[in-house]
């Protein structure tokens, strides 16, 4: 593949654009159009996405076409509603615009801030993409659990099994999300009994436990928190006051909200390191008329977080909501086994059984493709940085120095 | 073979090893103790797993066996782990350290700079350079003789025996469908090996906002540690990872369990390590950061046949797809600083002249630099494949980029054309520096020194005169000499027309003829000006000795022949005490004190050391 040199493609626009003879206010007219378009179709995105949820809570089909939110097919949905958005917001930044604008206030300040915030939600991607995987590995021993008490008759040795890989499941899920052991509550009692019933066996938890290592001291220094990094990319957001001249700090601020919003949400979803705190770290402005479906979403999101986060969870996703609680209670069941089981009882556990299945295999279908996105989401950003970058040079706002 | 009565001492065996039931066998390990002990389990499991697919089992009888394998896949997956972490310990990193030459792979021409006569020039162009290439350039000098990791070598991570006997706990439970568990366990603890390991070659654990924070002395460290841990990684690390996950998984059963079981142990690490190289490759770019990402480039290139080896899987491609990304971003990179040194010579903004008309501190830096182009010519080579823009910078006022036609050029490689154009437009700002030199015999001086540096530098360096052309050394002699002509004509007109015949003679009737009055002030004007650029233009400088020594000499020549004509035709109409210099005293003062940069004392006339 002969290399090429993307290098000046954006700025060949740019100069072209410039010595063009332009009418200065058709193009001014222009320019607000285009602004405003990009707002509304912001706005109408996530609409949809909010309206997913709303659907679902009407009916109880599993209709393919309507993502229940938080899902793993609803953040398909929305990492595809960032990605539209981003090259719309790129399409308003670069195209028709006159580039020394961006080393004049208020751009000057305001797109450094959004590269910055870039480069964290370039880690924060780095750390789903861990994520994921261990939600993969989770999956995994569920699937194991499933096979087991799958068989016909239910006896001894299925049940057994299935809850030697269920207590390894909720260990690791309980392990990863007080990673600094710091057991509290409800956890560390789970923790603790699982332990004592020892159908696993203490040695096993032990050596389990030792080898836990799902843990992301595996991926990041010690020091990195997601819910720290989501906090200083909501830090300096703030929402222009209007009439600034180039009319674009707005897009700008809504492009990082998104940003952040999106960002925001994968940690709460999917295990990540270090989430205390995070239901707080991001707030927008409630009186945003753009924002109005995302901060639906942003309300409805918080509230899960600030319930599950007080009896401890792995992340918010629905999937991962489910294992939590299905594994709890085919353990329970594993404990009170006694063989045989009653017909009702075996009703019972088959209906959870079945929708253990169904969430393993939506996660086997649709966890690969939904980290493929977030790469796709990681090489989108490091793109547009670098074409902000490259402007930025060129109109000499950052000066390289020859160093001698 | 089939018959219930003989499974009971199968079953009992199996029982009695059952950790939930008992202290002892809680405690105690099978695969630990004897290897009849050893045996007659194996034995007791694959009698039990044969009694499972025989069809004639009762309903009670079905149950018993199911729950018998349970029990003994349970006590096998402990025995398994227990085996695995008993054996395993990071890898064995001394004998490889000596082995890891940081000689860089592709090769590198050899000469980088001519030797200077002048210490003072030596000193600042190696300072210049370390600036620029900083551990890229001395590892390169410090050339470590062994035998190099340039190739796979596993090592035995488990002794032959362990591997062994995991093979056959491995062999039991993945015939009883106990795939997954094995997998899982095998995962866990070698993961957490390799993560050992990791932390023995030093690799590090930074996030790309940290490393953008880094300061470049930092930075660069960093990635020639990388690069050291990397080829350590993927050669020895991972490699040997593969091999013990063939020998304990392969063949068995149908799904690939070696290549799971290796994803399973490499995947989180491998992305790890590359998260560094693709951190660094998205970083911002300046022009100092250009070697060190050619060496980062070629090592990765390097390494891709065997990351593509190791990784060669379906569930590895995204580490394959990963390391080639990294590469084409590593040479986007490059590209892009290529570039931005481009814009920052041309830029360079400083005004200050430099003292005495020596050699600017950016022409020593951008020779240098590009004696390391020329000295990375082959990666660079390959990566570079467009001209040079040079654009139409010249929108009517004043030009704000060099010329330059590159048609005389057309065999030359691109990058040739770059180098090319990155000497045009350091003449280009040297050019506008010179104009800030209020006298114009020191601007003209100070294209000369310049403009003969660089003709040294290329001409010092085979590679560079190669891919420069002999054309392109010819224009720019032709520059370096014309300063010299008109540094020469600046200065001396004046003096020399003290010298000048005309209006020496009145027009009197008497046949002596001179006018005394005019023959004294020509004297004079001749001592004053002469007196002026002689300590003026002592304080310049002229660091290149042959250039010092032709410009006097040329200077004399022109200078010593007049003087003498003109005492010889003079002196005797007019009292010695007019007549300052003899023309020892100029050639002495010429020869000695001019463009040494040293102040002459007004009242002696000083002798060299």
């Amino acid at each position: 593949m002969p290399p090429t040199d993307h290098h000046g493609s954006f700025l060949n626009r740019i100069s072209i654009r410039r010595n063009q003879i332009t009418n200065m206010d058709v193009n001014h007219e222009q320019e607000l159009e285009e602004l405003e378009l990009f707002q509304k179709h912001v706005t109408d995105r996530f609409m949809q996405l909010l309206q997913q949820n709303q659907t679902q809570e009407t009916t109880e089909t599993r209709a393919q076409a309507q993502s229940q939110l938080l899902s793993i097919s609803w953040f398909q949905k929305l990492l595809d509603t960032y990605l539209c958005c981003e090259s719309e917001f790129k399409a308003v930044l670069i195209i028709n615009r006159d580039a020394s604008c961006f080393s004049k206030a208020p751009l000057d300040r305001l797109l450094p801030d959004h590269l910055d915030r870039t480069v964290k939600a370039l880690d924060i991607c780095n750390a789903i993409t861990h994520g994921i995987e261990l939600v993969r590995h989770w999956s995994r021993l569920a699937q194991i659990a499933v096979d087991a008490l799958e068989q016909r008759p239910i006896v001894e040795g299925h049940v057994r099994r299935a809850k030697r890989a269920l207590n390894t499941l909720l260990t690791s899920m309980m392990v990863d999300e007080k990673e600094n052991s710091q057991l509290v509550g409800k956890s560390a009692e789970r923790m603790w009994s699982i332990g004592r019933r020892g159908a696993a066996g203490p040695t096993t938890v032990n050596h389990n436990q030792k080898f836990m290592t799902r843990s992301f001291s595996t991926c990041v220094s010690k020091s990195w928190s997601a819910s720290k990094q989501i906090q200083a990319m909501s830090t300096n957001l703030v929402a222009p006051r209007g009439g600034e001249p180039t009319g674009l700090a707005l897009p700008v601020y809504i492009m990082s909200s998104i940003l952040v919003f999106v960002m925001w949400t994968l940690v709460a979803a999917v295990p990540s390191p270090e989430r205390a705190g995070l239901g707080a770290h991001f707030q927008l402005p409630r009186n945003l008329t753009w924002a109005h479906p995302v901060i639906g979403l942003q309300d409805k999101i918080g509230e899960e977080w600030k319930k599950k986060e007080k009896k401890g969870t792995a992340g918010l996703l629905v999937e991962i909501q489910v294992i939590e609680k299905v594994a709890s209670s085919l353990v329970e069941f594993a404990d009170g086994f006694e063989f045989p089981v009653g017909d009702e009882k075996a009703d019972e556990v088959a209906g959870q059984v079945a929708e253990l299945a169904d969430i393993c295999r939506k996660m086997e279908d649709g966890l690969g493709p939904l980290q493929l996105q977030v790469r796709e989401l990681f090489h989108r950003m490091v793109r547009s940085r670098a074409e902000v970058l490259d402007v930025m040079d060129q109109v000499g706002k950052i000066n390289t120095s020859v160093l001698y | 073979m089939g018959s219930p009565a003989n499974d009971v001492p199968a079953e009992q065996i199996i029982l009695r090893w059952d950790s939930t039931a008992s202290e002892d066998a809680r405690v105690r390990m099978i695969f630990e103790g004897d290897r009849d002990e050893i045996d007659r389990y194996l034995h007791a499991v694959d009698q039990i797993q044969r009694s499972m697919d025989n069809t004639t089992l009762s309903e009670d009888e079905s149950k018993k066996v199911n729950n018998t394998i349970q029990i003994a896949m349970a006590r096998l997956e402990d025995e398994f782990r227990n085996i695995l972490i008993t054996n395993s310990t990071p890898i064995e990193t001394e004998s490889l350290t000596d082995s890891i030459s940081s000689n860089p792979l592709t090769p590198r021409t050899s000469s980088c700079h001519s030797p200077d006569n002048n210490e003072r020039n030596n000193k600042r162009d190696i300072e210049a350079v370390a600036r620029i290439s900083s551990a890229s350039f001395t590892e390169r000098k410090t050339y470590v003789s062994c035998r190099s990791m340039n190739s796979i070598r596993e090592q035995d991570l488990i002794p032959q025996e362990s591997v062994s006997d995991l093979r056959c706990i491995a062999k039991r439970m993945i015939t009883a469908g106990y795939f997954r568990e094995c997998v899982q366990v095998y995962g866990s603890v070698r993961k957490s090996v390799v993560d050992g390991s990791f932390k023995k070659l030093g690799v590090e654990k930074l996030s790309i906002g940290d490393i953008q924070r880094l300061e470049w002395d930092s930075l660069n460290a960093k990635i020639g540690r990388w690069i050291r841990a990397a080829k350590v990684c993927i050669r020895v690390l991972f490699a040997s990872e593969k091999k013990l996950c063939k020998q304990i998984f392969k063949d068995l059963g149908s799904a690939a369990a070696d290549d799971a079981c290796f994803m399973e142990t490499v995947k989180g690490p491998a992305t790890q390590l590359f998260n560094f190289a693709e951190a660094i490759s998205i970083s911002r770019r300046s022009p100092e950061k250009l070697f060190k990402i050619l060496d980062l480039h070629d090592s990765l290139l390097d390494l891709l046949s065997d990351i593509d080896n190791v990784f060669d899987s379906k569930p590895a491609e995204s580490i394959r797809v990963q390391s080639t990304e990294i590469l084409s971003r590593l040479a986007e990179a490059a590209r892009g600083m290529l570039s931005e040194f481009e814009n920052a010579v041309l830029r360079e903004p400083s005004r200050v002249p430099v003292p005495g008309g020596t050699i600017h501190p950016l022409t020593r830096y951008v020779m240098n630099y590009i004696s390391l182009i020329s000295d990375y010519k082959i990666t660079l080579g390959g990566l570079i494949v467009s001209n040079p823009s040079t654009g139409s910078r010249n929108s009517g006022d004043s030009p704000t980029g060099p010329e330059i036609d590159f048609s005389e050029h057309e065999e030359q490689s691109p990058l040739a054309l770059h180098l090319i154009w990155i000497i045009a437009i350091l003449q280009f700002n040297l050019e506008g520096k010179s104009k800030h030199y209020k006298d114009n015999s020191l601007a003209y001086l100070f294209i000369m020194n310049n403009v003969h540096y660089i003709v040294q530098k290329i001409k010092g360096s085979q590679e560079l005169r190669e891919m420069i052309g002999d054309h392109y050394l010819r224009t720019l002699t032709r520059i370096f000499r014309q300063a010299a002509t008109n540094h020469q004509r600046a200065t001396w007109i004046g003096v020399l027309h003290c010298l000048r015949d005309q209006g020496l003679h009145s027009t009197g009737s008497f046949s002596s003829g001179v006018s005394k009055s005019a023959l004294r002030e020509r004297f004079k004007s001749f001592n004053a000006i002469f007196d002026e650029v002689h300590r003026t233009q002592a304080l310049w400088l002229v660091p290149d000795e042959q250039l010092r020594e032709e410009l006097r000499i040329s200077i004399l020549e022109k200078l010593i022949p007049a003087y003498r004509s003109f005492l010889g035709r003079f002196r005797n109409h007019i009292s010695d005490n007019y007549i300052k210099y003899t023309v020892e005293d100029l050639e002495n003062a010429v020869l000695q004190d001019l463009f040494e940069g040293y102040a002459v004392s007004q009242h002696s006339r000083r002798r060299s050391q």
